[in-house]
């Protein structure tokens, strides 16, 4: 099957038009030496050949009942969703360049925007970013660009795969990158990351909840930063806005996070989006697309692709960054995901997620060979708790019954030694939280 | 018009609920509880619906109308892709199963990494980057990466003026210098002026083959040999490379370092402007430089390997755009390497097709031959302060998605022509009508309906100036 | 195309009006034009050393990006805030309201090297 439509005769027709005999004189321009022996790869598939050959792969997946997060998360998905972005207009349309042929994909992402603009209480969002970690490396760069400073300054806390990525991009780079150490309590701690930041510090970022679960006191280390001139940053969860305090609200500059948990399946961590959001004044430093609003000859409102002269196809090497594409089809997801809650609804959703951690977390710390690692501490969806049994043996026996078990947080540092990360979401049922707590108990 | 969601939201009961049934007390401090509005509309499942249906609508899209886009390869969707992606058992995997569990995904992921190997004719790829533009940029930092471990200290990269602007702007993002390199009027480069840029600071060259005019680039055995002499590398723009899949791999040009975009050649979904997938290729010599985790068989069981001390890191979280490398792998299998071959056999002669029929009536500054795109300059026909742009708007009123135009910028005036391989004789056809017909008759005879086209789409021509000069970024 | 005869020019279409040690910079009426609509301008900090030939500001458009360079050594002493809130000046008044800066001039024999009315005529 190769998806190609003419027949021997339209070929022929066009060989002729072209005046050649054979569609190979076309490469006779590639010197001879370099022409490819046939490719190594099997021949072709029929559609149902295919459908059977991936239902077999698919079968050596496991589809868990899941325990686990740590950056991706097992979320309701209104059946909505699925059926907008299964809409071909949106999935093979390209990139909205014409936007008279796009005002559905444009007034889509406007409104995307907008939402995350109001969830966020901040000013400005982009059409978004690539994932969570990519966008929290554009954030640093934003903030590089815009203050001229050479330092950043990163929550220990923030998920490892993003500061790795933000290391990554910045590699080549000559900027400082610092690390606030974690607290005893979990957090990142005022007076800690005080004696970090000094007036060459660009940004500070913070994760909030931060990889181990724990909400970080915005208000505070908002005001640090901004104490030295220097940007805050915050990642956060959308979904735990609901209930918890807003960037807006602690004056942060920029926004930035994962947004997987807004209508994206989990995807083996991939499709997601990132999104970025601004306070007014940074918009043209901003990286990436960004749609506003006109109106047509006839005066009527209509969508545009805007400040485009910070793009890579004006600017080419003095653009704000090399960034083209977004996840465009997962923000019109978030889009569809966040129009349908209502601020109540919203709310609520933000508040099943802790009402049901909590109530597993009680039960788990209160376990024999389990405790709570930061006590009274308060959390979203995530919370670390510290085992004296063995860590391996208990995900081997929860993945035998289909239960995708704590993340092993061995590897976070040495006082993690004997650390799990539990995460609980609304998907999980009071059963299935019950049935994990028994099979912890009999490990 | 259609309303915004705000100006739809009602005291309506709103879409979606979820219940709790646990019952516990979960009271957060004021000091971290938030204390501002919301602002979420409140709309019924039904209105939302139609709301988002009669978007769509306002789409033109591959699965409406062609879409003739120079450089992006719109070619079709097939429609087993997004059914296979959809399987459960692919959907709601998490990146941080134990390997045990996840074998599916990472067999896939694995697998072709294999077949693009084979295809483009390197040693390793790395499927993690999220675009092109990102692959472009991984790439760099592995030619970095590299040259610091053999001590050198390189600097620059030669890019052609008739490059995509994620080249340069992923040059500087990598943080290397730009050496420009001016292309002769097809595209091409010259030996003679790329000697004189062949300075020892260049770490590598960045070159697009066939090029944005859609030209092969005929010297690229003495290229290869002029850039390695310098102990510089090539890197290659993988955004062309419908045109010679089966035919000539860039690992035998001597291509060091590339990327893909499998949301062009490998028929993934562009989903409106992403998500993509943009994986590198290397040569062996680099393989140790790629991001982590590394995808690895051992004993017919697939691993994730974290501990490579020289890779540059990683570009995003876990491995990569899953849903759209499990796309373009059911493509791969769907062609295997007749397939594949045919693709680029039948895309090259589509294109030459079209460019036959032109030739003789609008400028194509690049000759009469051409792969899988080519490249319309009708300045010197259009007149009456008619404009591609105009061209374009009134291609749109036809029922055409608009060709790319304005690109590469090294011809006045362009239209950048892109038919891929699965649109039929017919389909190129009718195009071919219409286009000979806006530029050849109406331009001349009513300009002013080339002036202010569209008038067929939902809305007509747009005030991009005063959207940038007083922007409204969301809701008023 | 405007081009008084008082002012100064250079090969990138800068304007340049001499006010006793210090200069005042704009783009030519020839350059608003060739940019369009303008909808955006960068200008820099007040008080930073610049070089001559070096980019000081960022005209742009819809479609491009214009880097605008200091025709003097000097410092920048001044730059106009108003077309930063309304860009559309540099296309309505590029003379007069639609200036970008002014640089105290550090070495007055550069302005030797600047073009005169009838030289930028004849180069445009």
């Amino acid at each position: 099957m190769d998806y190609t439509s003419q027949n021997q005769n339209d070929k022929k027709q066009m060989l002729e038009t072209i005046g050649i005999n054979d569609t190979y004189e076309l490469f006779n321009v590639i010197p001879s030496h370099l022409r490819a022996k046939d490719l190594n790869i099997s021949c072709g598939k029929t559609e149902q050949e295919l459908l059977n050959y991936f239902s077999k792969i698919a079968s050596k997946n496991k589809k868990l009942v899941s325990f686990r997060g740590a950056g991706i998360y097992d979320h309701f998905s209104p059946s909505l969703i699925s059926e907008i972005i299964g809409r071909s207009e949106f999935w093979t349309a390209y990139t909205p360049y014409q936007a008279e042929a796009s005002q559905g994909t444009l007034q889509a992402i406007f409104e995307y925007q907008s939402l995350i603009c109001t969830l966020t209480g901040l000013d400005i969002s982009n059409a978004s970013l690539y994932d969570g970690a990519t966008a929290v490396a554009e954030a640093a760069l934003l903030a590089l660009r815009v203050s001229g400073k050479n330092k950043i300054l990163i929550s220990s806390a923030l998920h490892p795969d993003y500061i790795q990525t933000v290391k990554t991009y910045l590699e080549n780079s000559k900027t400082k990158i610092e690390l606030i150490p974690l607290s005893e309590k979990g957090n990142i701690e005022k007076n800690i990351a005080e004696t970090f930041i000094d007036e060459d510090t660009a940004t500070v970022i913070i994760q909030s909840p931060n990889y181990f679960g724990i909400v970080e006191d915005m208000d505070v280390l908002s005001s640090l930063a901004k104490s030295k001139n220097s940007l805050f940053a915050d990642v956060v969860n959308p979904l735990s806005l609901g209930i918890f305090k807003a960037p807006g609200e602690y004056n942060a500059d920029i926004a930035v996070g994962e947004g997987q948990v807004l209508g994206s399946p989990m995807s083996a961590g991939g499709t997601t989006f990132g999104f970025m959001v601004v306070r007014k004044g940074l918009e043209w430093k901003m990286p990436g697309r960004i749609v506003g609003q006109t109106i047509d000859k006839d005066g009527k409102r209509g969508f545009v692709l805007t400040l485009q002269s910070r793009e890579q196809h004006i600017r080419r090497e003095k653009a704000t960054s090399n960034i083209c594409t977004n996840a465009s089809l997962n923000a019109l997801a978030a889009c569809v995901f966040l129009s349908g809650w209502g601020n109540e609804g919203f709310y609520n959703l933000s508040q099943i997620n802790i009402s049901k951690a909590r109530y597993a977390f009680e039960k788990i710390k209160s376990l024999d060979g389990f405790k709570a690692k930061f006590d009274k501490r308060i959390f979203f969806n995530e919370f670390v708790i510290e085992t004296s049994k063995d860590i391996k043996k208990i995900n081997k026996i929860l993945l035998k019954n289909n239960i995708l078990g704590p993340l092993d947080l061995s590897t976070a540092g040495d006082s993690f030694g004997k650390c799990l990360l539990f995460c609980v979401t609304e998907q999980r049922t009071e059963t299935e939280i019950d049935n994990l707590v028994e099979f912890l108990a009999k490990a | 018009m259609e309303k915004l969601l705000n100006e739809l939201s009602s005291q309506c009961k709103p879409a979606y609920s979820v219940k709790c049934d646990v019952e516990i007390n979960a009271e957060i401090p004021e000091n971290l509880k938030r204390k501002s509005n919301l602002g979420l509309p409140n709309v019924a499942e039904n209105d939302l619906l139609r709301h988002f249906t009669n978007l769509s609508r306002r789409n033109y899209a591959l699965s409406t109308v062609f879409y003739p886009l120079g450089s992006c390869t719109m070619k079709y969707n097939p429609l087993i892709n997004e059914r296979i992606a959809k399987i459960d058992a692919f959907n709601d995997i998490h990146p941080y199963q134990p390997v045990e569990s996840m074998q599916g995904v990472l067999e896939i992921v694995y697998e072709l990494e294999k077949d693009l190997c084979e295809i483009v004719g390197m040693d390793s790829f790395s499927l993690q980057q999220a675009a092109g533009a990102h692959g472009e940029f991984a790439g760099l930092l592995v030619i970095a990466k590299y040259f610091k471990s053999i001590k050198q200290k390189r600097t620059k990269i030669i890019v052609p003026d008739s490059a995509h602007g994620t080249n340069p702007a992923s040059i500087t993002f990598a943080g290397f210098e730009i050496v420009p390199l001016k292309s002769e009027a097809d595209g091409s480069i010259s030996l003679e002026k790329l000697k004189e840029v062949l300075i020892p600071e260049v770490a590598a060259m960045m070159l697009t083959v066939p090029n944005t005019l859609g030209v092969f680039e005929k010297n690229i055995t003495e290229i290869s040999k002029l850039v390695h002499d310098n102990g510089s590398l090539l890197y290659y723009d993988g955004a062309n490379l419908n045109a010679v899949m089966g035919i000539v791999r860039p690992g035998d040009m001597g291509f060091d370092v590339m990327h893909i975009n499998l949301h062009k050649t490998f028929s993934t979904p562009h989903g409106g402007g992403g998500p993509g997938s943009g994986p590198i290729g290397v040569k062996s010599f680099l393989g140790s430089f790629l991001p982590v985790p590394r995808i690895e068989k051992r004993k017919n069981k697939y691993v994730l390997n974290y501990r490579k001390s020289k890779s540059i890191g990683k570009m995003k979280a876990f491995f990569g755009n899953f849903s759209v490398i499990l796309k373009a792998y059911v493509y791969v299998k769907a062609l295997g390497g007749k397939g594949l071959k045919n693709v680029s056999k039948q895309a090259v002669l589509n294109a030459n097709y079209m460019l036959a029929k032109f030739k003789d009536k609008i400028n194509v500054p690049a000759g009469s031959r051409c792969m899988h795109e080519f490249v319309l300059s009708p300045k010197a026909i259009l007149e009456n302060d008619v404009r591609t742009l105009d061209v374009a708007k009134r291609l749109l009123d036809y029922g055409y998605y608009a060709p790319t135009v304005y690109f590469p910028l090294i011809v006045d005036e362009a239209i950048m022509i892109e038919p891929t391989e699965t649109e039929s004789k017919d389909t190129l056809d009718k195009f071919i009508d219409v286009v000979n017909k806006i530029i050849l008759e109406e331009a001349i005879e009513d300009p002013q309906k080339l002036k202010n086209a569209p008038v067929n789409t939902p809305v007509t021509r747009l005030n991009e100036v005063e959207a940038a000069r007083k922007p409204i970024l969301k809701w008023q | 195309m405007n081009i008084p005869q008082d002012l100064l020019y250079t090969k990138t279409h800068e304007w340049v009006k001499v006010e006793e040690n210090k200069v005042k910079i704009g783009i030519t009426d020839f350059a608003q034009h060739e940019i369009t609509d303008v909808v955006h301008v960068e200008l820099p900090e007040v008080g930073r050393g610049i070089k001559k030939e070096q980019p000081a500001a960022v005209v742009e458009s819809v479609k491009s990006a214009f880097d605008i360079y200091a025709p003097v050594s000097g410092k920048i002493v001044e730059v106009n805030d108003k077309v930063l809130g309304s860009p559309e000046l540099v296309n309505s008044s590029p003379y007069e309201n639609g200036y970008l800066f002014v640089i105290e001039v550090s070495d007055e024999k550069e302005l030797n090297d600047l073009l005169k009315a009838d030289d930028y005529k004849n180069l445009i």
